[in-house]
């Protein structure tokens, strides 16, 4: 067992690779799914090289810094080094703007994330086939189904430490096993959403979260410190990869992490076989790795990006895009919010930052909407946030404002709604023709408008999120629903996705490229379609289950 | 941080300033953040930026934002500190809207009150018809949310002195907290409220 101590520390680099030596695998991208990967490999034997763009950050660095850690995104991936455009619609021109926002370090977004880790449910596999599809929208059915991932999601939970309790719900997906952990201690927000689920009929439910409730494998059960959404665990209690998956890797002896390393390709031979890929070091040299096979896990935004950059004379459209698909169906799940005050102390900035769920919406078909979506009541905001979030009505400054702070600040819960997006063949990632980050490689440029159906759909849930705080006693409420911008995108999904048919999908039911016998990638791009809006866990369960089928395909010489 | 809500209502919230602010280099930001630390360290405050004169106007400004009363205020927190410092390292592109707005801000106060140029030479309800005149102003919006940051951001950046600022909305600083952690998540409570399904 690794100690928490190492495990804060981070683990170093690990064994050392010859970059002239073919290794078994470079795994690009340590995060959900590049962390997990590589554990998963070595775990079967297989020698990898981890190749992430962002350093590590340990215990040192987490601290309950608001101003570093969210307000000038300390971890995230942000201008001058890294640059991205947008444009609402393909014939217009895009212009500075940065759209997908990840965090730039070992764990990827897994080491800051909120750690919401639902399943998903055997509809989001086939809600084509089950429900039909929209006009202006490309929706397919999974070429997997729930019960074929469930052994992985039950793998994962078991792996990292989640917390939860299963059988509650009716309407979940089959369970072969309890979570490992309890539900994390409920807090005033978590109790105020089972009050207003009780009012309207519906059921509230222990959250399930990949943050340890109880000392797990070496590392610290929650301490309730209440800086969790968007902060690193100064306990390592929360379940990302740079706390679980990454360690272990480097500890099986057969991994080395390389840090603050870009990928800037990936090289292929004449046969159409990947050979390894050329990244800048962290003093910016260029460095060329061998290797049998390529895992791409840089997530939605980055690794279409790698895959255009990688174009060739005979991959003309980029790597692995001879159907076209890649950087498609670019996706972030709807998110709508409303705040509530209520009459007493909530203090939800103590505890984890959910604790019940309501998906009592997650299937609205029969509402006249198509997919739908999930409820959590939760803190609002650490301090600066909280206080630059107070009800739009009413003095915003001077002795009024003062009250309002000190009244309002721990007798507020926010309502979030979570919901499923429409995959849009318009809206996606390439490169833009002119934009070029620090490293000279061309920008991210994202092309991003919401389907008309979600945005019907997400004015639902605003509607439906106030409800539950009013359920909840709230005195009054406010916020307001999401418009056609969403102005950030935080999960990044679709944009390479699975499929049966080559012509259609990028990869397939075990992400292999169509293309490229020995490039696999996985990550949220492998998503058809968008879950309802905690997408870490099914990206965690494919990299573990891509992991297993690649790994044995590749001890039998079949890649 | 898997969730767009919150990011969204930042940056409508925090206007010019903060999109800005979010948008700083990573490596300057890095050392401007240990430059910042640092800077706390010393036992008197210093003034990096702004002159005595400016952060006397600035100092009178963020108290109107948030007053002192019974409890501290911006004043009292060091929110022109926190300014400062941010003005010298982390937010220095914001330079300009801070030095225009303070330079206008003495014609704002003349225009209100005949033969004064100084917010901090007037009384606490003039101060308050000045500020009203430009509360639709950029300046007013970057002086807001620099005041708010400063109040409730680490002391370790030069504002929220002795948490005051975290004090004044009951958040406790710790490490560690202990359930039930407040009203509504006392078992009793819940159980009134939910009766046989608590």
């Amino acid at each position: 067992m690794i100690p928490l101590k190492s495990r804060l520390a981070g683990q170093g680099q690990g064994r050392r690779f010859d970059t002239n030596d073919a290794v078994d695998f470079v795994v690009i991208g340590s995060g959900t799914a590049g962390g997990s990967v590589a554990r998963e490999l070595t775990r079967l034997g297989h020698n990898v090289v981890l190749i992430e763009q962002g350093k590590t950050y340990t215990r040192a660095d987490f601290q309950h810094d608001e101003l570093a850690i969210v307000l000038n995104n300390q971890y995230a991936n942000t201008p001058p080094a890294h640059i991205q455009t947008w444009r609402k619609t393909p014939d217009a021109k895009a212009k500075p703007r940065h759209y997908l926002l990840y965090a730039n370090a070992v764990g990827g977004s897994s080491m800051h994330y909120a750690a919401n880790y639902w399943r998903f449910r055997p509809i989001d596999f086939n809600e084509f086939s089950l429900k039909g599809g929209v006009p202006g929208a490309a929706m397919a059915d999974w070429p997997i189904t729930y019960d074929e991932l469930e052994p992985y999601y039950t793998a994962v939970e078991w792996a990292i430490g989640v917390s939860g309790r299963g059988g509650v719900d009716p309407d979940e997906g089959r369970r072969s096993r309890q979570y490992p952990l309890p539900p994390l201690d409920l807090t005033g927000p978590g109790v105020l959403l089972e009050i207003a689920a009780k009012k309207l009929g519906w059921r509230a439910l222990p959250a399930p979260m990949a943050i340890a409730s109880r000392p797990y494998k070496g590392r610290e059960g929650c301490h309730n410190c209440g800086f969790c959404w968007n902060f690193p665990c100064e306990w390592g209690a929360k379940s990302g990869t740079n706390f679980t998956m990454v360690p272990e890797a480097l500890a099986s002896g057969r991994c080395e992490l390389r840090t603050e390393c870009k990928v800037r390709m990936v090289e292929t031979d004449d046969r159409g076989r990947v050979t390894g890929v050329v990244y800048f070091d962290r003093d910016r040299r260029e460095v060329r790795q061998r290797a049998r096979a390529v895992f791409l896990c840089a997530n939605g935004g980055e690794t279409p990006r790698l895959l255009f950059m990688s174009k060739s004379s005979r991959f003309p459209d980029g790597l692995a895009n001879s159907s076209g698909m890649v950087g498609k169906h670019l996706m972030f799940n709807g998110n709508t919010g409303a705040a509530g005050e209520f009459a007493h102390e909530v203090n939800g900035y103590k505890g984890a930052p959910v604790t019940r769920i309501v998906l009592d919406t997650y299937d609205l078909h029969d509402k006249g909407h198509y997919g739908g979506g999930g409820f959590d009541f939760r803190y609002p905001f650490p301090p600066v946030l909280s206080a630059l979030n107070m009800p739009p009505e009413g003095p915003q400054w001077g002795s009024a404002f003062k009250q309002t702070l000190r009244r309002l600040h721990t007798r507020i819960s926010h309502c979030w709604g979570h919901t499923s997006q429409l995959p849009v063949a318009t809206n996606a990632v390439d490169l833009d023709p002119e934009a070029t980050d620090s490293w000279g490689l061309p920008a991210i440029r994202v092309t991003y408008k919401e389907h008309e159906a979600d945005l019907r759909m997400y004015q639902y849930m605003f509607d439906r999120g106030v409800d539950l705080l009013k359920a909840a006693g709230a005195l009054r409420t406010w916020g307001e629903p999401p418009g056609d911008d969403p102005g950030v995108g935080v999960h990044l999904l679709g944009t390479c996705r699975m499929g049966n048919d080559p012509g259609e999908s990028v990869v397939d039911k075990f992400h292999r490229a169509h293309d490229v016998p020995n490039l696999f990638i996985c990550d949220g791009s492998s998503f058809v379609t968008s879950g309802r809006g905690q997408p870490t866990m099914t990206i965690m369960a494919l990299a573990f289950r891509a992991a297993e089928h690649i790994g044995r395909f590749a001890r039998r010489g079949e890649i | 941080m898997p969730d767009s809500f919150s990011r969204r209502e930042f940056v409508a919230a925090a206007g010019s300033l903060g999109a800005i602010w979010l948008l700083a280099d990573a490596t300057e930001r890095g050392e401007a953040v240990d430059h910042a630390a640092h800077q706390v360290t010393q036992a008197q405050p210093a003034l990096s930026v702004l002159t005595p004169e400016q952060a006397a106007e600035v100092e009178a400004f963020a108290s109107r934002i948030i007053p002192t009363d019974e409890t501290p205020g911006a004043r009292e927190a060091g929110v022109v500190y926190f300014i400062d410092r941010g003005l010298a390292t982390w937010a220095k592109d914001q330079q300009p809207i801070f030095m225009e707005g303070l330079t206008k801000l003495s014609a704002d106060v003349g225009a209100k009150v005949r033969g004064q140029t100084r917010l901090s030479g007037l009384t606490p309800a003039q101060q308050d018809d000045v500020l009203r005149s430009i509360e639709q102003t950029p300046f007013f919006g970057a002086m807001r949310f620099a005041t708010l940051a400063g109040m409730f951001s680490l002391p370790s950046y030069g504002g929220n002195r002795d948490f005051a600022g975290w004090k004044l909305v009951g958040q406790e600083s710790a490490m560690e907290f202990k359930a039930p952690f407040g009203w509504y998540d006392q078992p009793a409570n819940r159980r009134a409220l939910l009766g046989g399904d608590a």
